[in-house]
């Protein structure tokens, strides 16, 4: 599963930075096309919820889904990696 | 088979309900009014409805409004204040398009006033008391046996036309007993359903949509915002807000001449009274006492919208008098839409006009 | 399924400003209904006037905005005349406990099978910034702007003392307590009453020292006292902290209700 903040919803409120006990937001720096600063990811990979919600069947923490006042924060499916001969080159 | 019996105005009212199909009632004590809910708080639990003592009329037309959109059919009664407290709900009720019947047993006012004694000082009221622009439906019953008829008409017409309905009785139609008979079978028009796939407010030709009930799937927003065709606020756009309202105008204005309902009495007189309710039955006494003098007499039962039509069945009329218990309400409406001369008889304070007050109007007149 | 498929998705983004609370309640709400196995077509959404109440207009079923006040008014007609639907009310702190005060202690009273949810941003926030009757002494806002001087009202101890058969209170920043508070009030036959602190940035936090939303999420955080350590204080003749906030299930009984499912 893959983290993904809405642009179009979310409103830059940063109150996802404050909540995730992986610290996984950060406050953004560049306003977006609307003109909000929306949060950025710092290594997505280690939410728990990215992690471990296919294996347990439901979602764990979720606490930035919640109390996302904007209904902005989702999970999506990943597409899988499809295996591929690499040549690799010495 | 008909049935005979001899009852009170406010019963007759409540009995009307019932038959009509009537199974929710919210209101509030209130007097003229109450022998309307008392009688529909012993017959409404027997037949599985619901009768329920809001905390104020506020809160008893909003019940009211809620029931409604659950598909079933609700009223409530009140009087005086207890109107003047419903006027912003039923703004409500006119923009969300929520069928129910409002009763008001007119009493003396302003204010408490005369709690016991008659008057029909809400008309205006009843046609204008909310604010912004709409048009709503009113009868006024003049016998026993009108309460009970046009209270179901008021069922009707507020399904037919997803607007509140007025029953706009005085205080002398309510307490007043009488013989009446009650028929086996009334007529029903039943609410027309919103055909899945079209918009919840989007109108057809007759610019009444369909009715998306609660509770059926249709997962409709129901708002008193001004709203498009899905529902949804949309408050700030001119032309959605103009749209909407002409909407809410046209539906019922447009229907003025089909729904109109009064009668007439010596149409080819030149002293035409006008009246609705109560003084209605004075000026027939009067034509009564004097069969020869071709007395004219137009009395309506539908009052809001008021049929312009109306006033051309008395073509040789040289003067309009309407006895009213205010200053002149519809006088000043029908003045609006005739030449001919309108004369106002007002009488305030509880009494009805005599026959021979009338009859000294008259003579002025002829 | 999850308490994302009842939003409306074709309405969002919402009105609400950046950082309001009420998104956050409308997400704890969603999330209770939806662990109740609840359809659809069966649940109605009512509100009445405010910020609070717009959030009715951004979920999937039918729902009823109503006038300012009277949305527990309007519920109670629904739900008396189709026990068979689930009714929850979203209401505000204004809207339930100033204009809709009478109708709130009389929906208690006659325990009707209702959930409300108290948005409770202590302001006005629609209108833009006047006091409320949960405005805290001595807090700015537009019509107080000397700091109010009203004692306020504890809207819990309010819903209890007229007969709710459920009572509890949380914050936005609580988003797992809440949405449990709001599960066990769904669950719970009769007047169930659930209030939620909520920040208000643009209103409240501004004029009285909350700079950003999180500061106000950090005194909501800080400020929480939950009900058990607040009877123990008071057991031990020990005073609350100063301005704190106190959490928990006050009321949770099995008082005859009305309008419950047949």
């Amino acid at each position: 599963m893959r983290l993904v903040i809405d642009e179009r919803r979310c409103k830059g409120c940063n109150l996802c930075t404050m909540v995730c006990p992986y610290r996984i937001f950060k406050q953004g720096s560049k306003p977006n096309a609307r003109g909000i600063v929306v949060p950025e990811l710092d290594r997505p990979e280690r939410c728990a919820n990215c992690r471990l919600q296919a294996l347990y069947g439901r979602t764990l923490c979720g606490m930035c889904q919640m109390i996302c006042p904007d209904q902005a924060i989702s999970w999506q499916e990943e597409e899988k990696n499809e295996p591929r001969k690499v040549a690799i080159e010495f | 088979m008909t049935r005979i019996d001899f009852m009170q105005g406010n019963t007759a009212c409540a009995e009307g309900a019932l038959a009509a199909g009537c199974r929710f009632f919210g209101g509030y004590p209130i007097t003229p009014s109450t022998e309307v809910a008392e009688h529909m708080a012993v017959k409404l639990p027997k037949l599985g409805g619901v009768f329920i003592q809001m905390e104020d009329e506020i809160a008893g037309i909003a019940s009211v409004i809620g029931a409604s959109w659950t598909g079933v059919r609700s009223m409530t009664a009140t009087s005086g204040p207890g109107f003047s407290l419903m006027m912003e709900n039923l703004g409500f009720a006119v923009m969300t398009e929520t069928p129910c019947v409002v009763v008001n047993i007119q009493r003396g006012g302003p204010s408490t006033g005369q709690p016991t004694m008659s008057a029909q000082g809400d008309m205006l009221q009843c046609r204008f008391g909310s604010h912004g622009d709409y048009s709503i439906i009113a009868l006024s019953p003049a016998s026993v046996q009108e309460m009970y008829e046009l209270t179901i008409r008021a069922f009707n017409l507020a399904d037919r036309f997803r607007v509140p309905v007025f029953l706009m009785a005085d205080e002398i139609i309510g307490h007043m007993r009488e013989r009446i008979e009650i028929p086996d079978s009334v007529p029903r028009e039943e609410r027309r359903l919103l055909d899945k796939g079209t918009l919840p407010f989007h109108a057809g030709s007759d610019l009444v949509p369909g009715f998306p009930q609660f509770g059926k799937g249709y997962g409709v927003h129901v708002t008193g915002l001004t709203h498009d065709e899905r529902g949804y606020p949309c408050t700030t756009s001119p032309s959605v807000h103009e749209e909407l309202v002409k909407r809410l105008v046209a539906k019922v204005e447009s229907a003025r001449d089909e729904i109109a309902d009064y009668r007439v009495t010596n149409p080819a007189a030149e002293v035409v009274f006008i009246t609705y309710g109560s003084p209605a039955r004075t000026v027939e006494q009067l034509i009564h006492d004097h069969p020869e003098a071709k007395i004219g007499h137009l009395r309506l039962r539908l009052v809001w919208p008021f049929c312009e039509k109306a006033l051309g069945e008395f073509p040789d009329a040289r003067v309009f008098l309407v006895p009213e218990q205010n200053l002149g309400q519809m006088a000043r409406e029908i003045e609006r839409h005739t030449s001919v001369p309108v004369v106002p008889l007002p009488k305030l304070g509880g009494a009805l006009h005599t026959p021979g007050e009338l009859e000294k109007a008259m003579e002025i007149w002829r | 399924m999850t308490y994302t498929e009842w939003l409306r998705e074709d309405r969002l983004p919402h009105i609400y400003c950046a950082g309001c609370g009420n998104g956050t309640v409308i997400n704890c709400t969603l999330n209770a209904v939806d662990q109740m196995g609840w359809k659809k077509e069966e649940t109605v959404f009512v509100s009445g006037i405010g910020c609070s109440s717009r959030a009715p207009g951004y979920i999937m079923t039918d729902s009823l905005h109503t006038t300012h006040g009277r949305a527990l008014a309007f519920a109670t007609g629904i739900k008396m005349a189709s026990p068979d639907l689930n009714v929850v009310v979203f209401t505000g702190d204004g809207d339930l406990a100033a204009i809709g005060g009478n109708h709130f202690i009389h929906a208690c009273r006659r325990n009707i099978d209702l959930t409300v949810v108290c948005m409770n941003n202590q302001i006005y926030g629609m209108t833009g910034g006047q006091g409320s009757p949960t405005t805290p002494m001595g807090a700015l806002s537009t019509t107080t702007p000397y700091g109010s001087r009203e004692p306020t009202f504890d809207l819990c101890e309010l819903a209890s003392a007229a007969g709710a058969n459920f009572v509890s209170r949380w914050t936005s920043y609580h988003v797992k307590e809440l949405t449990r508070a709001i599960h066990n009030g769904l669950k719970t036959s009769g007047f169930s009453f659930i209030e939620a602190a909520v920040q208000c940035p643009t209103n409240y936090g501004r004029r009285n020292k909350f700079r950003q939303v999180m500061d106000q999420i950090e005194y909501f955080k800080t400020h929480a006292v939950l009900q058990q350590k607040a009877d123990r204080l008071r057991e031990e003749g020990k005073p609350l902290p100063e301005n704190s906030i106190v959490v928990g299930e006050f009321v949770h009984r099995n008082r005859p209700a009305m309008g419950v499912k047949r």
